[in-house]
């Protein structure tokens, strides 16, 4: 029991993770906490799904192809919602990221239903339902690896874009200070907007896999997931990647075993009591970002 | 002289950088007392310690009322405003969106006490104290020669007169010493005049005046005693015209405050 | 309050005493329906709950998004209550105020010294475990299935040996919606026009300042965010003895979504804003609601209208309808009282 729940949280924990990460790159260069970026995840979900189902592109190019799709949306919204809140108060920009997830979310109810959706399970690569290794009563699926693998690959990717590349050196600047990465000539916005890009094909990435692999799709999956993943940012240190990436795993961990264990009731309440715990003792985070104290007064 | 406040030995570090460095002197109660140095030398934060914005990092600030004195240093700035202590901010921090006479009666908070029962059932001991209020902050008003002007609303009053607002929202608090930072910057030679008329009628009421200035003519005209600090260091203190011909103070300013003073 | 003649009252006053009595003879007037009746008791709950809400955001400057969590525990003590106690409403209503006030203090004592972005999420996850604590104790609220048979509110003289009048369709509730409404606007009047709301004010134009007066920041912010909580609750209650049955489901985040949109259109921190606030949305939902399936829309697309609605709100006319200059000086993009504050003054923890 205790592998399978391990198992069960690591595959969900990669998930968290890689919607973390959207979090608190986006909180790292605008100082917003997007909760419309659930609802990225969602429609990753739902656009491969379309794609699939709809316009029969099959699975490995869906995929990618729903990413971008999700990449692009992590842009519109940042340009028509958040760019031009850029200089107001954040409780104006709370309140637009919180509308926007609720139009989102009923805009995707009134495209695709309410009720959940199955994924094209024909569509998946056969071999996917195949036992890949078995050990101590636990089934690990070639999907299992594939979720693993890719979830792996995503976040190795992800660090060498923030460390290695140009526009990763520039996020970080902005991260920083916006004011004097202005000065040294980045373009402040776009880079803003490649960010939202970044964090929206992550996002998306981890709603397909989910629809995927759960074979459930709904228009408010995003929502619950959104809090979550929010919550493992927390854990991490808002505005540090690998704390994001390691909080979606530990968190994900506590609530596979949690459930196992404690309560599967309370499964959503683990992850809400870890960021109200977390948020209130250390606000920090396991690795210790300052979070920047931007309140009007000071 | 009894002294109100003494400053012992007080250390503030930022994390590496030393803002202030073992400054120890003391302000005798009554005094009209200057505190002057270059920019950068460590007087705001000076305040702040007293205030309570910020902790020192080391030595004691006491307070002294008749009989017992009060360690201060690293208590919360509302209990400093509560012990007697007022200031007033070198960027003039006003409540913007209210009335100037709202401004004066938020002063009063810390001598007094109504919260949610008093302020919805209106019994006698509220009615009572924000009656008290009203009146304490018309006269705050007409001391600091604003009278007349209570429902103007702060942000849309001249410059000189937010200082003076500010300076009235301070000593509705009720303190025993009034700290300045900087009242007279921007002010033409007649409003340095009146400020340092109301300096003088403040302390006449019991009220030891603590004052940062850059404006010599301020400190020469008002203050009794003067301290220098510099690069967070005591540099010396005396009288005014003393302090002003002081080789080391002079040096400090590179003589920008000397001629000014002239 | 001074004499009542005509020619003494202000324009303002003649007009809200004019939609005072508008309000009371509604009921008489010969287009009036039952449902009617119903979505204008709606209005009025609303009403209480997003006065009891703009206490925090309008006044005080914090993004509270847990609100519906005290109200759900407003609206379940006094289903329980009175369905294992038969406790009398009039009982209820300070119990519920008392609760309400306490469950404030209990959330808002760890969390208000957050910044705001924290505060938000914190009280959000505090309202989502509300609703799953509601939807999972079942050997305590029955969960998804519902608490029913909750008793109507009742007037019970049988006491002093006279009758007992139970509340009986949507008329009576109409009225005591009513006097509620009027006890809650007077309670904010009253504490605005107080010490507790001056610095209250305070605080919210400026911490640093109002710090130097002598308010202690924390405390006078859990003292808000308790008597929002309390109102909160309070409507809830009401709530419960209407409707007879809740369920877990009626107390998701989107209920405080809903009352904040409704301060936000109406005008943050401003009194009557809100109300006209709840007002405007509540009907719109209504309106909706019949409107869409016309249309041959489904009936979600009435969230997406209000997410939308707020979006564009934020955007154009972000201190709402009725705006009040503190409230829109806070909101106005590109702040231009930007203080040069050296990082000395202000740097608290």
């Amino acid at each position: 029991m205790f592998l399978q729940q391990l198992v069960n949280g690591l595959t969900i924990g990669g998930i968290y993770a890689m919607i973390a990460v959207g979090y608190t790159m986006i909180y790292g260069v605008v100082q917003l906490i997007n909760f419309a970026h659930g609802e990225i995840y969602m429609l990753g979900a739902f656009f491969a799904v379309t794609f699939i189902s709809v316009l029969g592109i099959p699975f490995y190019a869906a995929f990618p192809l729903a990413m971008v799709c999700c990449a692009v949306c992590g842009v519109l919204l940042d340009i028509f919602a958040y760019r031009p809140l850029r200089q107001s108060p954040r409780l104006a920009a709370l309140i637009t990221a919180i509308g926007m997830s609720i139009f989102l979310q009923n805009l995707a109810m009134i495209i695709w239903g309410s009720r959940p959706k199955p994924f094209p399970q024909e569509a998946l690569p056969a071999y996917f339902e195949k036992t890949a290794a078995s050990f101590g009563g636990v089934n690990l699926s070639w999907f299992h690896l594939f979720i693993f693998g890719l979830t792996i690959v995503m976040m190795v990717g992800l660090n060498l874009i923030i460390k290695k590349t140009r526009w990763g050196r520039a996020m970080r600047a902005v991260a920083q200070n916006k004011t004097m990465a202005a000065l040294t000539g980045i373009n402040v916005n776009r880079v803003i907007s490649y960010t939202f890009a970044l964090a929206g094909a992550l996002g998306g990435a981890a709603g397909i896999m989910v629809g995927a692999f759960y074979n459930s799709l709904y228009p408010t999956m995003g929502y619950v997931a959104g809090v979550k993943a929010f919550a493992a940012a927390v854990l991490g240190g808002i505005g540090s990647v690998p704390g994001a990436m390691l909080g979606g795993v530990v968190l994900g961990v506590a609530e596979a075993l949690g459930a196992g264990y404690l309560s599967s009731l309370y499964r959503d309440g683990i992850s809400y009591a870890v960021m109200i715990i977390v948020i209130i003792l250390i606000p920090a985070g396991l690795f210790g970002r300052v979070l920047k104290e931007t309140k009007k007064s000071m | 002289m009894i002294p109100i406040l003494e400053i012992k030995a007080l250390y503030k570090s930022f994390g590496g950088l030393e803002a202030l460095k073992d400054i120890t002197f003391n302000i005798d109660s009554g005094e009209i007392i200057g505190l002057i140095g270059p920019n950068g030398a460590g007087k705001t934060t000076l305040f702040n310690c007293v205030a309570g914005i910020e902790k020192p990092t080391a030595g004691r600030i006491i307070l002294t009322n008749g009989n017992h004195t009060i360690p201060i240093g690293g208590k919360k700035p509302e209990a400093v405003a509560a012990l007697g202590i007022a200031r007033t901010f070198q960027n003039i921090r006003l409540f913007d969106n209210l009335t100037v006479i709202d401004n004066v009666k938020i002063g009063r908070h810390c001598r007094t006490k109504s919260l949610f029962f008093g302020a919805v059932i209106r019994n006698k001991f509220q009615q009572a104290e924000e009656k008290a209020i009203t009146e304490s902050a018309y006269q705050f008003l007409e001391f600091v020669g604003l009278q007349g002007r209570g429902q103007e609303i702060a942000r849309s009053m001249a410059y000189g007169d937010q200082r003076r607002l500010e300076i009235a929202r301070a000593l509705a608090t009720g303190p025993r010493l009034l700290m300045l930072d900087e009242p007279a910057a921007g002010m033409n030679p007649q409003e340095s005049r009146d400020l340092m008329d109301l300096i003088h009628r403040i302390r006449d009421n019991d009220i030891t005046v603590l004052l940062i200035e850059h404006d010599m003519k301020v400190v020469m005209g008002v203050c009794e005693r003067v301290v220098v600090i510099n690069h967070g260091e005591w540099l010396t203190e005396g009288k005014p015209q003393d302090v002003q011909n002081n080789p080391k103070v002079i040096e400090a300013y590179l003589g920008t405050g000397a001629a000014n003073a002239a | 309050m001074g004499k009542l003649e005509p020619q003494n009252l202000t324009r303002g006053a003649k007009i809200r005493i004019g939609l005072l009595v508008f309000v009371l003879i509604l009921p008489v007037l010969p287009f009036m329906t039952d449902y009617l009746l119903h979505i204008a008791i709606l209005i009025f709950l609303y009403m209480i709950l997003a006065l009891g809400l703009n206490i925090v955001p309008g006044f005080n400057g914090l993004l509270d998004l847990g609100y519906v969590g005290f109200y759900g525990i407003g609206a379940y003590t006094s289903g329980l209550l009175t369905y294992h106690f038969g406790l009398s409403y009039w009982v209820i209503i300070p119990l519920a105020f008392i609760n309400g006030a306490i469950w404030g203090i209990l959330l808002g004592a760890p969390t208000l010294r957050l910044t705001g972005d924290y505060f938000a999420i914190v009280t959000f996850g505090f309202s989502e475990l509300v609703v799953l604590f509601l939807t999972n104790e079942i050997w305590l609220t029955r969960g998804p299935l519902g608490l029913p048979g909750i008793d109507v509110v009742s007037i019970d003289l049988t006491l002093f040996g006279g009758p007992k009048w139970e509340f009986v369709g949507e008329l009576p509730y109409y009225y005591l919606a009513i006097v509620m409404v009027l006890a809650t606007v007077f309670v904010m009047y009253r504490i605005q026009d107080s010490r507790l709301g001056r610095a209250w004010f305070a605080i919210r134009d400026d911490e640093v300042a109002a710090v130097s007066c002598g308010i202690n920041l924390l405390a006078y912010k859990v003292i808000a965010f308790s008597i929002s909580a309390a109102f909160g609750a309070v409507g809830g209650s009401f709530f419960a003895r209407w409707v007879t049955f809740l369920s877990p489901d009626m107390f998701k985040f989107w209920e405080s979504f809903l009352i904040l949109c409704m301060i936000v259109l109406g005008g943050m921190g401003n009194i009557w804003g809100v109300m006209i606030g709840a007002v405007i949305l509540v009907s719109l939902s209504e309106i909706l609601r019949e409107l869409l399936p016309l249309l041959g829309l489904p009936v979600e697309v009435r969230f997406l209208a209000f997410g939308l609605i707020m979006v564009l709100m934020m955007r154009y006319r972000p201190a709402g309808m009725l705006p009040i200059a503190a409230v829109a000086a806070q909101m106005r993009a590109g702040r231009t009282k930007r203080r040069k504050t050296k990082p000395a003054l202000g740097k608290k923890k």
